[in-house]
């Protein structure tokens, strides 16, 4: 094996994949995934995730830049890292005719594990994802969440460092969606994970980093907390009690209020949107002086929008507002 | 890596994926429609012809070589499993293509192991039907015909028609490793052979061809046959298997999936 003087887990420098001379699936993408990192790929559909997921598997050769795993450079034939990787596709599809026993076993053998580690180690796993009653039926009559779990058994028949899981609660059920984050958080501990979702929750539970591709560009990369931080808290939601005709009027006086762009009163709820240079401290403190003088009370307050959510699509929409400075920035920096 | 991760890697088996690949992809061709057809179209055909010449040799009583009777049948045994070739290793690569290759290209497998695997499994499918259906009608032919089949010349009849075949299967599994979909593998494989094949046959007799084999055919199985003409046969086979797999493996690996 070859040394890692880096200590890296994924290094990616310039990575650049253009499909074809027609579609720009991954530009400039250059990251880091330290040791015991989980790193959440994050992007709406199209962003790059399964792009970048497919360059650091070596399925696919970078057009430009490259694609480092634990210090080597991913080829389509370096099988040799792909040996500490556990990958689990978007929908996995298994070859026909298999059953879970038969599939692992192929699975283990295409990581060259002689019989006397892989027998044990599938059996195992089985029962680890809860498979030993169907352990020998076809996995073609197998449910979303069977397949899920086999997938994830697949994924670690050879104990990997890494684990490149991409969307992995893709058509799950709440139980099994519960388990398989239960399960990422377990694996967290002794391994490094990166989880590619668009389901902004799941990272938010699991990840403690994040790396945000739009339109093929990281436009973020760093810690889940520093992205939080950079949520614009402008949008809340207040439950109101007492006279329908004082709380029109405070909600009247509110809308005349100029920290506010935006303020909807549906029955006895108050969905309050702030300007962006306003804060949201002052401008509170304003609501609840005039929902005072009108005698209504306050059941509850809560800030609308997922905190990662909100922070991601401030992320893309600040990316998609740049337009062409984007450009004029890009050469600044080079 | 640290010393006790060093110390928990199990030693791996290099030569294991090619042979799970291998394993894999003879079983799935073995259970597939494609090849259960060719058997038993290959088979009923087979059983039909003999038993109608069996029956005019017996009941008209005219005689029936058994070297033609073969030649013929494994003449139009080949032209029509060509075909039915062509779909089974055109698809080869191609067929799997998408989220079933993915889940075995991630692994610990290399692209020259996938496709070696590959081809050697289309290899070991086609020319393992095609002698064992080859060697039982010869064998029903000696005993139920005029028995003129020599077993040195059937020998080399039957190598020379898989030799053939062989390089039908690698065309196929290159063709399958540089298309995106069967369909245009099969269309692609299916223009070169036959095209090829009529190419060839307009060419002089100087030049070996499909059709000029296909013809000797009956009188490589009463044991005459032109050592000359077989090593060359057998040169521009190994010739063009050669060529259309380093093109084909040298592309796959190299290219996205």
């Amino acid at each position: 094996m070859a040394d890692n003087p880096s200590g890296l887990v994924v290094e990616t420098y310039k990575l650049t994949k253009i499909y074809q001379n027609r579609q720009i699936a991954l530009n400039d993408v250059s990251l880091t995934v330290e040791p015991g990192c989980v790193l959440g790929l994050l992007g709406p559909n199209g962003a790059g995730k399964t792009t970048f997921v497919r360059l650091a598997l070596g399925l696919h050769r970078p057009t430009a830049g490259w694609v480092k795993v634990f210090g080597s450079t991913m080829t389509p034939n370096a099988a040799d890292l792909r040996r500490r990787i556990g990958y689990i596709p978007t929908n996995p599809k298994f070859p026909p005719g298999m059953t879970p026993i038969t599939y692992l076993d192929y699975m283990a053998r295409l990581f060259g594990l002689p019989a006397d580690v892989r027998k044990p180690r599938l059996a195992s796993l089985i029962r680890a994802v809860d498979l030993l009653a169907v352990s020998g039926e076809r996995i073609a009559g197998f449910s979303n969440g069977m397949t899920s779990r086999l997938a994830v058994a697949a994924s670690l028949i050879n104990e990997p460092d890494l684990l490149i899981w991409d969307e992995p609660t893709h058509g799950l059920d709440p139980e099994a969606r519960r388990s398989m984050l239960e399960l990422i958080k377990t694996l967290s501990r002794e391994k490094t994970l990166i989880v590619s979702s668009h389901n902004l929750g799941d990272i938010d539970e699991v990840c403690n980093h994040a790396a945000v591709l739009s339109r093929g560009q990281l436009i973020y990369n760093g810690s889940l907390q520093d992205l939080k931080g950079r949520m614009r808290r402008n949008h809340y939601e207040l439950d109101l009690e007492g006279d329908q005709k004082a709380i029109g009027k405070a909600s009247n006086a509110i809308k005349n209020m100029t920290e506010f762009k935006a303020v909807t009163l549906k029955q006895r709820r108050l969905d309050l949107r702030l300007n962006d240079e306003a804060t949201n401290t002052s401008a509170l403190a304003n609501v609840f002086m005039t929902l005072a003088d009108n005698k209504v009370t306050l059941v509850s307050i809560r800030s609308v929008g997922q905190q990662t959510e909100q922070a991601f699509l401030d992320l893309v929409e600040k990316e998609e507002s740049r337009g062409f400075a984007r450009a004029y920035q890009s050469e600044e920096a080079a | 890596m640290d010393a006790a991760t060093a110390d928990r890697a199990p030693k791996i088996n290099r030569w294991l994926p090619y042979w799970a690949v291998l394993q894999a992809d003879v079983r799935q061709t073995l259970h597939g429609w494609v090849w259960r057809t060719w058997v038993i179209v290959s088979v009923l055909a087979a059983v039909g012809c003999l038993l109608y010449r069996l029956g005019v040799y017996r009941e008209a009583g005219m005689v029936q070589l058994a070297s033609k009777v073969t030649g013929d049948l494994l003449r139009w045994s080949i032209l029509g499993s060509v075909t039915v070739i062509i779909v089974l290793t055109a698809s080869s690569i191609s067929g799997d293509r998408g989220t079933l290759a993915d889940s075995v290209l991630c692994r610990g497998i290399s692209r020259y192991q996938y496709f070696f695997a590959k081809w050697h499994a289309r290899l070991a499918t086609v020319l393992g039907t095609f002698l064992i259906l080859g060697a039982a009608v010869l064998v029903s032919s000696h005993f139920l015909l005029q028995e003129d089949l020599s077993l040195l010349g059937s020998g080399v009849a039957l190598l020379t028609l898989a030799l053939l075949l062989a390089t039908v299967v690698t065309c196929g599994v290159a063709v399958s490793a540089l298309t995106n979909s069967t369909v245009m593998g099969v269309t692609m494989l299916w223009l070169l052979i036959y095209g090829t094949g009529f190419v060839l046959s307009m060419l002089p007799a100087r030049f070996p061809s499909l059709d000029q084999a296909l013809t000797r055919i009956q009188f490589m199985l009463q044991g005459q046959y032109d050592l000359q003409y077989l090593g060359q046969l057998t040169m521009w086979s190994a010739i063009v298997s050669g060529v259309a797999a380093l093109v084909g493996v040298g592309y796959f690996a190299r290219r996205d999936v």
